[in-house]
């Protein structure tokens, strides 16, 4: 074949034209305090959906671990005068595809339908959130699939280096038991629990909505009213504020597994800290990046010592992380985490090349449209957007916020975020070789 | 449940659930036809977003794999991403993501294939991209001990850190005999060491070719321009002498195969049957189409009838399943699962399986359960058109193992026409223990 492939590649860089974005979403007013953003598409005859209600794990009872991931759970087991067989077969029969996914702050759930639905679906979805059951016997079901899924977790080393990743990083903080909660919170919820639950959490107060595809906004806005008009008008707080006080460590879950698993974790920043996007970009080049960040060339690319290293940026609302992985035979653990610190290391000191920033900012700002080519991607994206408080103009506004970073930007987020020195790490598998945390066994080579 | 045929590059695994359910679109505008080279091309217009996904499949798995080097053509499709003599090193990844563009690729046991998501105006670069390694592929040493270094860790992740995985890999050697689809996709650990620099180019020349290989474009682009840019990129790369498949004879087992696992790493108990049944490529009109039918009712999700039956009624299990996989060139799977309640054991819950399978095979399903799973499956199809992706790896997999554009399009008529009676013999057809693998996997001390 020809060698003309790099020379196109820079003739279109030298454009340097971020591409159009398809969605222009659109505000409903259902009410006070509610969110709704809407993006009209009649394509394809289906309406995608997803809610956030202030009803995540930061809300449950510190002897309750589980209450809110179990009450989402029951969210399709009964309402009304229909039990779960009952309610379960009115969404099977239309093919309405519904999503439960409680996360610490909000419970998200989602669904699909085809437009001709529309009006049932919303129908089901209202009743079970104003007339939720809670029946014993559906309780007592979900709740021995929580607890086999907890048992079942001890398999995994990735799940059990998480778990206690999250009990040390957020010690103290509601943030800091996982979302699927213990088997002693989940033994000690009751029904009583469960509905009270509901009508504090599963409230019009606070909640967010973004919905795309074949319906019209009139229709919509009516059918948005019947659904959530009738709930509790209150808010829940905001959960507190993380006060991170515990140390840099590295603690070591034993499993004798053939490949551990590590997480490791610094303390990130709120969505409205001035940094964010700039800590955001900076992620995106030391870790974010699935095949072309500097953890994945020098620890999988170079070294062949992994399938997958990573870092993800997120913040919760009362506070935010950043979460890296990285599995590995037992015996590469120490080389592998060694790695991980001397690259954190020089990044914190020097940042990203201009190139690399560069790089970032076209990635970042042209895969953007792929987020918004379908109703389902599109109501994710906008309700996660509507999760961190943004307005629907940053939806737009978006890609020339990030064009606008600049390389000291981005290297006073570096500087501010990706010291090696706070790191707290948790392995699970077998030890690392080296027992002093800080001190690596072996040196990797630098760049 | 364990996805037999599956191992990627990536890290994304939920992605993949995508593509391995049934080829299934709703009839579209496409367009079909072939490069001057024996490139296949579709596309599949969608004008929502000014985006494109852009696959390339080969018509080579790990069915392919030479004798004694199981998991080479997964290995090999990581190999397409570490460089050319034009685009060397990293560039191919750097490239895209430069470009705003996606990119990844998956390895099955009858295909690989590689796909970039981009804007739409950016679709030549990924076709210069694709078309550049399918003529070029650099695969000097260091380069491929690295590999398959990565390799073996994704063999640790995937499966040697789990045990139903690990299971489900004895299951498959067990249930398909001597036919290649018993060799885990991925390769046994023994095998993919030996995995060296001249296997890998040897399976290069004979495999990746322009003659081997189906593009899918779908979003916002006209026939037109893809015919113009195709034959401008993939149209220049020669046709090579292709390797021809080797049919594997698949010969009636005379017995069920009994599999006990003890495992101290299972921390749960897990019981399933694997049938192996006909594929859509293989199966006579209607009976695969049956077949999912039959999925969707025993155990498709909470108002199917092991779930009712073991998990509401009984308290037996706390998950249970049941799935068909017929979108392979040869023998599908029709598997079902199980996991016990606690107190509960494996003897128990494989009893009442199979009393619920017994309904099937005893009398036709009911009219309201039959059109239920019915609205489900054609409505699934609507649904696919909502994600480029989904739409393109329906028709990139239908026609990687030897389906057509057709097919696919008709997908929901069939099922719409599958009738109680189908779903009946079908399940007294296939549902046949002598061609079953079942397994107790049981946590404990070997």
């Amino acid at each position: 074949m020809r060698r003309l492939t790099l020379l196109f590649v820079a003739g279109l860089l030298g454009l340097g034209v971020a591409p159009a974005l398809g969605a222009q979403p659109k505000t409903l007013d259902i009410g006070a305090n509610q969110s709704v953003w809407f993006e009209e598409d009649h394509t394809v005859p289906m309406v995608a959906v997803s809610v956030s209600l202030p009803a995540g794990s930061a809300y449950d009872p510190p002897a309750k671990a589980g209450l809110a991931a179990l009450a989402a759970y029951l969210f399709n087991e009964g309402a009304g005068n229909l039990n779960s067989t009952a309610y379960q077969d009115e969404l099977a029969r239309r093919a309405i595809q519904l999503n439960l996914s409680p996360d610490r702050d909000y419970f998200t759930l989602s669904f699909v339908t085809l437009s001709t639905n529309l009006k049932d679906a919303f129908r089901l979805i209202g009743l079970a959130l104003q007339r939720p059951r809670f029946d014993g016997d559906a309780i007592a079901r979900v709740r021995a699939q929580m607890l086999q899924s907890l048992q079942q977790e001890g398999e995994d080393p990735e799940a059990m280096a998480s778990r206690r990743f999250y009990e040390l990083f957020f010690a103290g903080h509601p943030y800091g038991h996982e979302v699927g909660g213990t088997a002693q919170g989940l033994g000690a919820i009751t029904a009583a629990d469960l509905k009270g639950f509901a009508k504090t959490h599963w409230v019009r107060g606070g909640v967010k909505i973004a919905v795309s595809g074949d319906t019209d906004s009139v229709t919509l806005t009516s059918l948005l009213k019947s659904a959530f008009g009738p709930l509790p008008a209150t808010t829940p707080p905001a959960p507190p504020r993380v006060q991170r006080s515990s140390a840099p460590s590295l603690t070591t879950v034993a499993m004798a597994v053939p490949q551990s698993t590590a997480q490791f974790g610094l303390p990130g920043i709120l969505r409205n800290d001035r940094d964010y996007l700039a800590g955001y970009v900076a992620n995106y080049i030391v870790g974010g990046g699935d095949f072309s960040s500097r953890l994945t060339n020098e620890v999988r690319e170079k070294r062949g010592l992994t399938y997958g290293i990573s870092t993800s940026f997120g913040t919760f609302r009362g506070g935010g992380y950043i979460i890296g992985q990285v599995a590995t035979k037992r015996e590469s653990m120490s080389e592998s985490l060694a790695v991980v610190r001397d690259v954190l290391r020089s990044y914190a000191q020097d940042g990203p090349t201009a190139d690399e920033l560069a790089d970032a900012k076209t990635y970042l700002t042209g895969s953007y449209p792929l987020a918004f080519s379908s109703n389902s991607g599109i109501a994710a994206q906008l309700n996660s957007f509507q999760r961190d408080g943004l307005p629907i103009e940053y939806v737009a506004r978006r890609n020339s916020l990030i064009n606008a970073l600049t390389l000291d930007d981005v290297r006073r987020a570096a500087r501010r975020l990706f010291n090696p020195a706070r790191l707290t790490i948790v392995v699970a598998g077998a030890p690392p070789v080296a027992k002093k945390s800080g001190k690596p066994s072996k040196t990797a080579t630098p760049r | 449940m364990i996805d037999r045929e599956t191992a990627c590059r990536c890290i994304f695994a939920a992605f993949l659930m995508v593509a391995s359910s049934a080829a299934r679109a709703a009839p579209q505008k496409i367009s079909q036809f072939a490069l001057p080279n024996g490139m296949q091309v579709v596309v599949i217009p969608d004008h929502r977003a000014p985006v494109v996904t852009q696959m390339v499949w080969f018509r080579v798995g790990a069915m392919d794999d030479p004798q004694g080097l199981s998991g080479l053509a997964h290995f090999f499709e990581h190999m397409m991403f570490r460089g050319t003599k034009s685009v060397p090193g990293d560039q191919f990844a750097r490239t895209l993501a430069r470009n705003g563009g996606e990119d990844n690729a998956f390895t099955t046991q009858d295909y690989t294939a590689f796909y970039e998501q981009i804007a739409r105006d950016r679709l030549k670069l990924a076709m210069d991209l694709e078309a550049d390694r399918m003529a070029e592929l650099d695969l000097s040493e260091p380069n491929v001990n690295t590999e398959r270094d990565v390799v073996l860790e994704e063999r640790r992740m995937r499966i040697d850190n789990s045990p139903q995985a690990l299971a489900g890999e004895q299951v498959d050697a067990a249930l398909f005999l001597s036919h290649p689809y018993g060799r885990p996709v991925i390769g046994w650990p023994g095998e993919v060491r030996r995995i060296g620099r001249a296997e890998a180019q040897d399976f290069y020349n004979h495999h990746y070719a322009p003659n081997n290989a189906i593009l899918v474009i779908a979003g916002d682009v006209t026939v037109d321009q893809v015919r113009t840019d195709a034959n401008a990129t993939f149209g220049r790369v020669a046709a090579r002498p292709l390797v021809p498949r080797v049919e594997c004879a698949q010969p009636a087992r005379l017995g069920e195969t009994r599999l006990a696992v003890t495992d101290p790493n299972a921390k749960v108990a897990y019981f399933s049957r694997d049938y192996r049944v006909k594929s859509y490529a293989e199966a006579a009109p209607g009976q695969a189409e049956a077949l999912d039918v039959l999925a969707g009712l025993l155990g498709g999700d909470s108002n199917s009838a092991l779930y009712r039956r073991l998990v509401v009624e009984k308290k037996l299990a706390t998950e249970v399943g049941a799935s068909f996989d017929g979108d392979s060139r040869d023998d599908g799977k029709f598997s079902i699962y199980a996991i016990p309640a606690p107190g509960v054991s494996l003897e128990a819950v494989e009893r009442a399986s199979d009393e619920v399978i017994a309904k099937f095979v005893n009398s036709p399903p009911g009219a309201a359960d039959l059109a239920r799973v019915k609205t489900q499956l054609v409505a699934s199809a609507i649904y696919q058109r909502d994600s480029q992706y989904a739409l393109a790896s329906a028709y990139g997999q239908a026609l990687a193992i030897g389906l057509t554009v057709a097919d696919v399009q008709s997908w929901p008529q069939r099922i719409n026409a599958v009738t109680a009676q189908d779903v009946r013999g079908n399940a007294v057809s296939s549902l046949v223990r002598r061609e079953a693998v079942t397994l107790f996997l049981t946590p404990g001390q070997k």
